[in-house]
């Protein structure tokens, strides 16, 4: 199990409203092992990103609030550290990027001196070699003369490459994980496309792991070896980016397969779609959260959350009925628009 | 091959758009003198004929969504015409829109901001048909529970604020709103960009129904090319202000020509991991339309650029699928 850098068990994480206390986060588990993507995919308020702050210890306080489980970062159990040894790994073994650049940059200072802070935080090294680093590292990530990009200002350059020094500040202590919440979301496809390109090289350059978090089927396949879908808070399914696009087995990651819009899909057809909308935080149903939305749902789906069960080596779903389902997917699927490949 | 024959043309367009140009001035200096001009649309032509839906895809700051807030009047463009059922309304006074307002809906990206978050729905949907002095009380509130129930929202909602809906919700009400009136062109400015994957398609559904069933035509405007692909007769690509390819969806698609066409779709995550795309990644970013490149706006991008094309502009060619290349002339 050595290859295993990060390692998150049973994880629960809540927050206090003024309506009163809610899970966002809700006994999630999953491992990422070294040099691999595992991609976070869900809809708004599935509890992807609080699972991203949770990791980096960056929940809004007093608020927000790790309620149980480990982070293990490499053996080291993160839930426990304080502030100042939380400073140690954020930026040096953790990298992190976030969906809007522009929030993540300072407005005010030089982007080089933004830069150079992570470097001299970090690393007990001279100025002058910092900013060698700094040079380095822009050039690495596709900033044309990165020297004169030192003393600009982030609103001098454009999303893209905002984008692109938001990872060249998250890679420049060369972390052994880096998590990219919705890292191309506010971009347009062609610069998104540069983006995880970007992303995929410096991954294979420098051996990191990374947890891409987004709501984008398609940025999935195309960047992920491993997948956790999450719905209201917990974990749906689970398993390698084939597992989940090949037999997906939860009806909810059916489902969310089913409506996209693809560019084969013939025009004007009806999408299959998932009816209704995700429970608020404040009233969870007491059995599976998906059952209000879920065309299996059966009584029995309506006492109790359904618990994770491994179907397969590495493939893992919380469904009463995933026999059924699975059955179904085999079968080829009851949607037009759904093409599977072959099932063994 | 849905190829969509050119025999159309015994029916008149409900929307023939010529030329159209709308450039924002740029002021600039301690004096703010306007000395340079934001050429956000620069000449576009296209028709959208009765019942069709015309896809207009860009990335941002392409200039569609300006081009969408011309044709709804919402701007006041700088030049070219937009004839409405034959009648050149880019022109028009305030006033004298007043009878095309009713035709001519939009639906905008965050029905947040769309909606007036002090007033019920009730009163949203009711509005429309107080401006245009349509109705007694009676038939309006009628008419605003017919709308909700064709938009797919409980009745109850008349009483509730637009805070109290979800995303999706909330974009059934702009839609609610903009059909009001039976309109006959719908200008739909990235309807399901803000929306969930699930809620997207529900909300594509609705538009497709209410196409069907009111016989409107729209104008869809989205960066998400998938989308509008799916929803679309035919498609236009623009990049810094100017079409450059348009065409049926599946030809678009299946053929693109332009370049910048080709690498859009190219650049599109398919959601498949054992699709292996030849990505053609396009370097650089899009251009300031402020000070647009010389010759063709994409050479600086382009991954065939030739010597022309930095001098020329290319006209959009006169076929099937028309384009703006100097590759097809």
């Amino acid at each position: 199990m050595s290859d295993v850098i990060l390692s998150v068990n049973n994880l629960i994480t809540e927050f206090n409203t003024d309506e009163g206390r809610v899970r966002a986060v809700d006994d999630v588990s999953f491992e990422v092992k070294q040099g691999e993507t595992l991609g976070i995919v869900g809809e708004s308020g599935c509890g992807k990103s609080v699972t991203a702050l949770s990791i980096m210890r960056l929940l809004p306080q007093p608020v927000g609030e790790i309620a149980g489980g480990q982070i293990l970062l490499e053996g080291q159990n993160l839930v426990e550290l304080d502030i100042s040894q939380m400073q140690k790994i954020r930026g040096a073994r953790i990298g992190m990027v976030f969906q809007e650049p522009m929030t993540a940059l300072n407005p005010v200072h030089t982007i080089g001196r933004q830069l150079l802070e992570v470097i001299l935080l970090h690393r007990k090294i001279s100025k002058e070699q910092a900013i060698r680093q700094a040079i380095e590292m822009l050039d690495k990530v596709g900033i044309p003369s990165p020297d004169i990009r030192m003393s600009e200002y982030p609103h001098q350059l454009s999303g893209g490459m905002r984008q692109r020094v938001v990872i060249a500040m998250a890679l420049v202590c060369q972390p052994r994980l880096l998590i990219a919440d919705e890292p191309t979301t506010a971009l347009d496809v062609t610069i998104q496309a540069q983006i995880l390109e970007l992303i995929k090289e410096l991954q294979k350059d420098l051996g990191m792991s990374v947890i891409l978090i987004t709501h984008d089927l398609g940025v999935i396949a195309e960047t992920s070896d491993s997948v956790v879908v999450m719905y209201a808070g917990k974990i749906a399914e689970r398993g390698s980016v084939y597992d989940l696009f090949d037999q997906p087995t939860h009806p909810y990651t059916r489902g969310l397969l089913e409506s996209i819009p693809r560019l084969e899909t013939e025009p004007k057809s009806r999408l299959t779609i998932i009816p209704g909308m995700v429970p608020g935080l404040l009233d969870m149903p007491k059995g599976c959260r998906f059952e209000n939305r879920c065309r299996y749902r059966q009584d029995g789906c309506l006492s109790a959350p359904p618990g994770i069960e491994t179907i397969a080596p590495g493939h893992d779903v919380a469904c009463y009925r995933w026999q059924e389902v699975r059955s179904e997917v085999v079968a080829g699927g009851d949607s037009p628009n759904f093409k599977l490949s072959a099932v063994a | 091959m849905s190829v969509i024959p050119l025999q159309v043309k015994s029916v008149d367009p409900i929307l023939s758009v010529r030329d159209l140009k709308m450039h924002f001035p740029v002021k600039e200096g301690i004096f703010m003198r306007t000395g340079r001009f934001n050429k956000a649309v620069d000449g576009v032509n296209f028709d959208i004929m009765p019942g069709e839906t015309l896809g207009l895809v860009g990335e941002s700051g392409c200039g569609k969504s300006t081009l969408g807030r011309c044709i709804s009047r919402l701007y006041q463009p700088t030049a070219g015409e937009i004839r409405f059922e034959g009648r050149d309304i880019a022109t028009l006074k305030r006033k004298e829109l007043m009878p095309f307002r009713r035709d001519i809906q939009m639906i905008f990206q965050d029905p947040m901001e769309s909606l007036n978050a002090r007033h019920t729905v009730g009163q949203i949907l009711e509005e429309p048909f107080q401006i245009h002095r349509i109705g007694d009380r009676a038939y309006r509130q009628q008419r605003v529970k017919e709308l909700l129930d064709v938009v797919g929202l409980p009745a109850r909602s008349v009483t509730r604020y637009p805070f109290e809906f979800s995303g999706g919700q909330r974009q059934r009400i702009g839609i609610a709103r903009a059909i009001a009136l039976n309109p006959k062109l719908i200008i739909c400015d990235e309807p399901v960009s803000a929306l969930d994957v699930s809620i997207q398609s529900q909300i594509l559904n609705l538009l497709i129904d209410l196409q069907t069933e009111y016989k409107l035509s729209y104008l869809f405007i989205a960066h998400d090319l998938a989308v509008v692909k799916h929803i679309s007769d035919r498609i236009a690509i623009m990049y810094l202000g100017r079409i450059v390819e348009t065409g049926a969806g599946e030809s678009i698609y299946r053929t693109a020509r332009h370049p910048y066409t080709q690498s859009l779709i190219s650049a599109i995550p398919v959601p498949d991991p054992h699709h292996h795309s030849h990505r053609q990644i396009l370097v650089g970013d899009v251009p300031s339309p402020i000070n647009p490149p010389s010759g063709c706006s994409f050479h600086t991008r382009c991954p065939k650029v030739m010597e022309v094309c930095r001098q020329t502009s290319p006209v959009l060619s006169q076929d099937q699928q028309p384009v703006a290349c100097h590759l097809y002339e």
